[in-house]
C-alpha cells in the first residue's frame, strides 16, 4: 500500500486544537477532519447514555453543528475533546428537557436499539450485553455520565472535574458510588454473582 | 491508612493511575483488611464487566447528513456576507436621507450602481459556494485516502465508505482503492472497494485496474464479485481474462459458472 503512505500523515497533520482554531477562523471545512476523528467515539458516548441509535445519531449531528455555530467561543487553552464533551453534555441536557414530558429517562433504554442484536453483540454474548445495558440504564444520570466518561471515553478524573465544574474528589466519589450501585443493580438483574 | 482514606484512591486504582507509594498503600491495607479487599475486588469485577459493551457504529446516513449540513453552513456563511454589506449600505442611505445633506442626492444616484455591484457580488458568492463544494470534496477525498491506510479494519472500511460520496475522485483516490482491492488483508474491505470502484467505472484506470485484479485475487468470493461487476458494465475487454481464468486448475465451481455465464453474455 505504498501509494497511500502519504495519506497516513495527512490525517495526523494537525492537532485537534489547531484544526478547531482553523474552523474558528472561517476554514469550516476543517470540521470534516474533526468529524472523522471523533464522531464514532461521540456516538458511543450517546449510545451508552441514551441507549437509542437514532437519538444518538441526531445528538452527534447536533454537537457538530453546535461546534460550528459557537466556533467563535472556542478557547484553545483546554483540550478540544473537553470542549466537545461540554457541548455534547449540553446537547443531551437540551434533549432531555424536550423529552421530559414524553418519555421517562429509564424508558429510553428499554426502547429497542435495533430490531436485532448487532453482529458484535452476537459475538460477545448478547445476554451479558443486554444485562449491562439495563443495569447502566437504571443508574442515575450523573453517575452514569461520570462512569461513561471515565470508563469508555478515557477522560481523566481531572478532566471530568473540569468538564463538570467540580472538585476532582467529587468525581472520584461519584465513580466509586456509581460502580457500587451498578454492581448491585447488575447482581439483582442477573440473579447471581457479579463476577 | 484508614479505610476511608484507602477507599478514596480505589477509583485511581481502577483506571491504573496510581503512583508507586499509593499502590503499595493499597496492597498493604487490603492484606490486613478483608472488608476493603472484598470491596476492591467487587469494584474491579464491575469495572471489568463494563467492557462487555461493544463499540457501536453509526449508520452511513450520519456522515452523509454531516457533510450536507457542513456545505449548507458554509454556503450560508457566504450568503450572509453580501447581505451584510447591503444592510450597511441601506442603513447609511437612510441616515443620509434623514440628515438632508447634499450627499443624499449622490446616494440616490448610486443605487443602480450598487445594485449592479451587489449582483456581481452574489454571482461571485455563487462561485465561492462551488469552491466550497470542491473544498469539502477534496477534504473528504483526503480523509478517505488516509483512512484506507489505517491499521484498523473499521477505519479502512470507513475510508471506503467515505469514497462513495465523491463526485470526481482523482488518481490518488483511485489508486488507493485499487491497492485496497488487491492488498487489503480483510475480505470485507476488499469487497467494499469493489462497490466503490463500480461507482467510478467511467475512469479508464479503474477499468484496467479491475481487469488486472481479477487474475491477481486469490479469493473466489471476490473474483465472483469482480466478474459480476465486469459483466454488469458489459466490459468486453475482460473477455480475454475470463477465458484465461476459466482454464485454471481447481477452479471454484461457482466462479467457473459465473465465468461461463460472463463469457456468454460478453460474447454477444
Amino acid at each position: 500500500m505504498s501509494t497511500k503512505n502519504q495519506g497516513l500523515h495527512d490525517v495526523n497533520l494537525y492537532s485537534d486544537n489547531k484544526l478547531m482554531e482553523d474552523v474558528k477562523e472561517g476554514k469550516v471545512e476543517k470540521m470534516a477532519v474533526l468529524f472523522e476523528k471523533h464522531h464514532v467515539s461521540l456516538f458511543n458516548f450517546f449510545m451508552r447514555l441514551t441507549g437509542n441509535r437514532n437519538i444518538s445519531e441526531d445528538l452527534v449531528q447536533d454537537v457538530f453543528m453546535r461546534m460550528l455555530k459557537y466556533r467563535s467561543t472556542y478557547q484553545g487553552r483546554s483540550k478540544f475533546t473537553l470542549w466537545m464533551y461540554q457541548i455534547a453534555r449540553n446537547a443531551h441536557i437540551d434533549f432531555l428537557r424536550k423529552k421530559k414530558n414524553t418519555l421517562p429517562l429509564d424508558e429510553q433504554w428499554s426502547e429497542p436499539i435495533t430490531s436485532e442484536a448487532s453482529p458484535a453483540e452476537k459475538l460477545e454474548g448478547g445476554q451479558e450485553v443486554q444485562l449491562m445495558r439495563q443495569a447502566l440504564a437504571q443508574l442515575p444520570l450523573k453517575k452514569r455520565e461520570v462512569l461513561i466518561l471515565s470508563r469508555y471515553q478515557n477522560l481523566k478524573y481531572k478532566e471530568i472535574a473540569e468538564l463538570m465544574d467540580c472538585h476532582i474528589g467529587t468525581v472520584k466519589a461519584h465513580v466509586h458510588r456509581a460502580i457500587k450501585e451498578l454492581g448491585k443493580i447488575y447482581f439483582e438483574l442477573q440473579g447471581g454473582t457479579v463476577s | 491508612m484508614r479505610c476511608e482514606d484507602i477507599k478514596k484512591i480505589f477509583p485511581d486504582y481502577l483506571v491504573g493511575d496510581l503512583d508507586q507509594s499509593s499502590a503499595e498503600d493499597i496492597q498493604s491495607h487490603i492484606a490486613d483488611c478483608p472488608a476493603c479487599r472484598q470491596e476492591l475486588e467487587d469494584l474491579s469485577a464491575v469495572w471489568t464487566k463494563l467492557g462487555v459493551l461493544p463499540e457501536e457504529h453509526p449508520s452511513n446516513g450520519l456522515r452523509e447528513q454531516f457533510y450536507r449540513e457542513l456545505e449548507e453552513y458554509k454556503a450560508e456563511m457566504n450568503r450572509e456576507k453580501p447581505l451584510h454589506h447591503l444592510k450597511q449600505f441601506f442603513s447609511s442611505l437612510f441616515y443620509l436621507s434623514r440628515s438632508g445633506r447634499p450627499a443624499y442626492q449622490f446616494a440616490l444616484g448610486s443605487i443602480p450602481l450598487f445594485i449592479g455591484l451587489s449582483l456581481g457580488y452574489l454571482l461571485f458568492s455563487g462561485r465561492q459556494n462551488a469552491d466550497l463544494h470542491r473544498e469539502v470534496q477534496d477534504m473528504r477525498q483526503m480523509l478517505a485516502v488516509s483512512l484506507l491506510d489505517q491499521r484498523s479494519t473499521t477505519e479502512r472500511l470507513r475510508g471506503v465508505n467515505l469514497s462513495y460520496g465523491l463526485e470526481n475522485p482523482d488518481n490518488k483516490m483511485i489508486q488507493a482503492l485499487l491497492a485496497t482491492l488487491n492488498n487489503d488483508p480483510n475480505i470485507n474491505v476488499r469487497l467494499a472497494a469493489v462497490d466503490a470502484l463500480y461507482l467510478f467505472y467511467d475512469s479508464p484506470s479503474v477499468r484496467e485496474g479491475i481487469i488486472l485484479s481479477l487474475s491477481q485475487q486469490n479469493s473466489p468470493f471476490l473474483q465472483v464479485a469482480l466478474v459480476d461487476l465486469l459483466v454488469s458494465v458489459q466490459e468486453r475487454q475482460a473477455l480475454e481474462s475470463f477465458k484465461k481464468l476459466i482454464e485454471a486448475n481447481q477452479l471454484d465451481p461457482k466462479l467457473k459458472q459465473k465465468l461461463e455465464q460472463g463469457i456468454k453474455e460478453l460474447s454477444y
